[in-house]
């Protein structure tokens, strides 16, 4: 039985205990956060212990998750790495790329597995796409379009209101708004699937004052030629979150839309005459992306093989998102070095 | 019926050049439009208009002066892109009103002595830009014109198409590929929209990426950010292949305070399977805008009225074309107008 502990007790580690929770051979084995409280709530909804220190927690786990905002990664990813404990890190693996390098480099020197959650990876819709992309059905890359656009992520759901990461997003200082928190994903996805970038331009809303509103328009050029077009949004209407992915090459072309009809639709007459409708697209528990992320961290820390992100790929989205963001603010091109 | 029949002029129009696929659809509206004569078709190449004069049972032209002579009240041109501006040229002051296929030109300098003949000649020049009449473009222009979004943020829009080969692909005769065949449309709809102009555009433009061979750019990301401060990126890329079910889109994004309208404007289909054609096709049941087009040229003609669509209107468009090739050679936005 390996256990895991969680570093950072928001957001996203609710998901990710979920998670290890349904895992075999895995058990939570708690959390620790700065903010007490916050680890408290985390073990009477997922369970494990309230660590007092993150060596505390170090000391009674296998696998070390760091759940902290991106601002807080540096610290805690480097102690992991330096006590020798194979870590998870959420992206992006640090708000800045200076603390981006540091922490490759002590991956590097200490040989400890470092893992960086990009889920968009482990979507098995992504993921297909990559398959097929690889598979040359559609030729060599020619352009690539992808889409990750919803509304402020503060508190749709109830249990989320209130929370430091509310105030946290909309701190574009902080966050580095839709850029850094989200277009890094399709930043990290279209570098998988067409290789290094070369330059990025964008346009968007992180300096119009507008927060927490934010949204950005990308294109991206790549090392062989090709080019790639991102939009990643915190302004859409609640409810019309959106994710599309686009790749056309020399010999085809593919294509999938969140909006598309889901495969189950639930339409129910209401008593007053009107209609409750939801729709939803299951999939197999193995196959869920945040659980298929870690159970990659699992099997390949114990078959002692490399990951399929690599710091490094961690180190250059977050490079690529601020390069994105130094445009906008020069209102130029800016070239990947 | 009778009344109504005796009370509409006859419009007499010549049609120059099917180069352009645009003008098969032009032709086939403008036929069944009561009132409408169609006077000839002049076509440089032979095969191609004597078949479609034969089939609309019209004279065939050989040189577009034998046409001209017609006493047109209009003349449609069609012809590849670098010949508008010999055909507008010869037919200014022959002609009282030309619609000539988009792009306006292939360079802004021929765009302008086309523009500045008709204006001196008494010609009035409309520019065929059929999206402004295809009816989910009107849905979204009234949504806007309503203030329904509130404040305009972004629009993301997309001009995809198959690769049309032939002169399309010919820098000579096309003046470009993919973003000059695909650049104008959407940003005609974004001048019309908000009365307003392309201040700065950005483009990354590839060259046979998806087509090795080709000569020529089949992709093109525009990034633009307009006069009244709305910012957006328009696809004009030839990236649908021959396998996919239909030829390309004009599809617009526009997010606002208030929330998104997403027109796809070529949405209006029934799914066709095909064990001939091999694949699944989308076959498009909506309104033509090119219907509108051609109906509001003829209502100009009769009613003596101003182009809708003028030939600064395409010029506008044009200078963003050839400002997002200028772009993409410099590698950083370039301010409009240059």
């Amino acid at each position: 039985m390996r256990r895991v502990g969680i570093v950072g007790a928001g957001g996203i580690s609710r998901t990710h205990a979920d998670r290890w929770n349904q895992m075999p051979g895995v058990e939570l084995a708690g959390f620790y956060d700065i903010i007490e409280d916050a680890a408290q709530r985390a073990v009477q909804r997922s369970g494990g212990k309230v660590f007092g220190s993150m060596n505390e927690l170090f000391d009674a786990v296998d696998y070390v998750d760091v759940c902290t905002p991106g601002t807080a990664h540096v610290q805690p990813v480097i102690a992991a790495l330096e006590a020798g404990i194979p870590t998870v890190c959420e992206k992006p693996l640090a708000n800045s790329v200076a603390d981006c390098e540091r922490i490759v480099e002590v991956a590097e020197r200490t040989g400890t597995p470092l893992f960086v959650a990009m889920v968009v990876r482990f979507f098995p819709q992504f993921a297909k796409a990559k398959e097929v992309l690889d598979s040359g059905a559609i030729g060599a890359p020619g352009v690539i379009r992808t889409v990750r656009s919803g509304s402020y992520p503060d508190g749709g759901s109830g249990w989320r209101k209130g929370l430091a990461i509310t105030s946290y997003y909309a701190d574009f200082a902080q966050s580095g708004g839709v850029l850094l928190d989200l277009c890094i994903h399709d930043i990290d996805y279209q570098r998988w699937c067409f290789g290094e970038i070369e330059r990025v331009f964008a346009r968007g809303m992180m300096f119009a004052g507008k927060e927490p509103k934010d949204h950005a328009l990308l294109t991206v050029r790549f090392s062989n030629g090709a080019v790639g077009h991102i939009e990643g949004s915190w302004s859409y209407p609640r409810g019309r979150f959106s994710t599309r992915i686009e790749i056309a090459g020399t010999g085809g072309i593919l294509e999938w839309d969140s909006r598309t009809r889901p495969p189950v639709e639930v339409a129910l007459a209401q008593e007053d005459g009107s209609l409750a409708s939801s729709g939803s697209s299951p999939t197999a528990p193995k196959d869920d992306p945040y659980y298929a992320e870690l159970a990659h961290f699992v099997q390949c820390t114990e078959a002692k093989e490399p990951f399929l992100v690599t710091p490094y790929d961690g180190l250059m989205a977050v490079k690529i998102s601020r390069a994105a963001i130094e445009s906008l603010e020069t209102g130029r091109p800016v070239t990947i070095s | 019926m009778t009344r109504e029949l005796e009370s509409l002029n006859e419009v007499r129009l010549g049609m120059f050049s099917f180069a352009h696929m645009h003008a098969a659809s032009y032709i086939h509206f403008l036929a069944q439009m009561e009132g409408v004569t169609i006077a000839g078709i002049y076509d440089d190449d032979y095969d191609r208009g004597g078949r479609i004069a034969a089939q609309y049972n019209v004279p065939y032209f050989r040189r577009a002066d034998g046409l001209f002579d017609q006493e047109l009240d209009g003349a449609v041109i069609c012809s590849e892109n670098a010949l508008h501006a010999p055909l507008v040229l010869q037919g200014a002051g022959r002609v009282g009103a030309i619609l000539c296929e988009k792009p306006i030109a292939t360079t802004a300098s021929d765009g302008q002595e086309m523009i500045d003949r008709c204006r001196e000649t008494g010609t009035k020049l409309q520019i065929a830009f059929p999206m402004r009449f295809a009816p989910p473009v009107m849905e979204l222009k009234q949504q806007l014109d309503a203030g329904v979004l509130g404040e305009i943020y972004s629009v993301k829009s997309t001009n995809h198409g198959s690769m049309p080969g032939r002169w399309f692909a010919d820098h000579k005769l096309a003046g470009g590929g993919a973003v000059m065949d695909h650049t104008v449309h959407v940003v005609d709809l974004l001048r019309w929209f908000w009365d307003t102009e392309v201040e700065e555009i950005y483009a990354e433009v590839g060259r046979e990426l998806l087509h090795p061979g080709l000569g020529i750019d089949d992709v093109g990301l525009l990034s633009f950010r307009l006069a009244n401060g709305v910012f957006g990126t328009l696809d004009t890329s030839w990236s649908r292949p021959p396998s996919y079910p239909t030829w390309g889109d004009v599809k617009l994004d526009v997010l606002g305070e208030q929330g998104l309208i997403s027109v796809d404007a070529f949405e209006q289909n029934l799914q066709v399977s095909s064990n001939e054609a091999g694949k699944t096709s989308d076959v498009n049941w909506g309104s033509s805008g090119d219907e509108g087009l051609v109906a509001d040229f003829v209502a100009m003609i009769r009613e003596d009225l101003e182009p809708s669509i003028s030939g600064e209107d395409g010029q506008r468009a044009l200078e963003v074309a050839l400002a997002a090739y200028e772009s993409a050679r410099r590698v950083e936005p370039v301010a409009l107008p240059i």
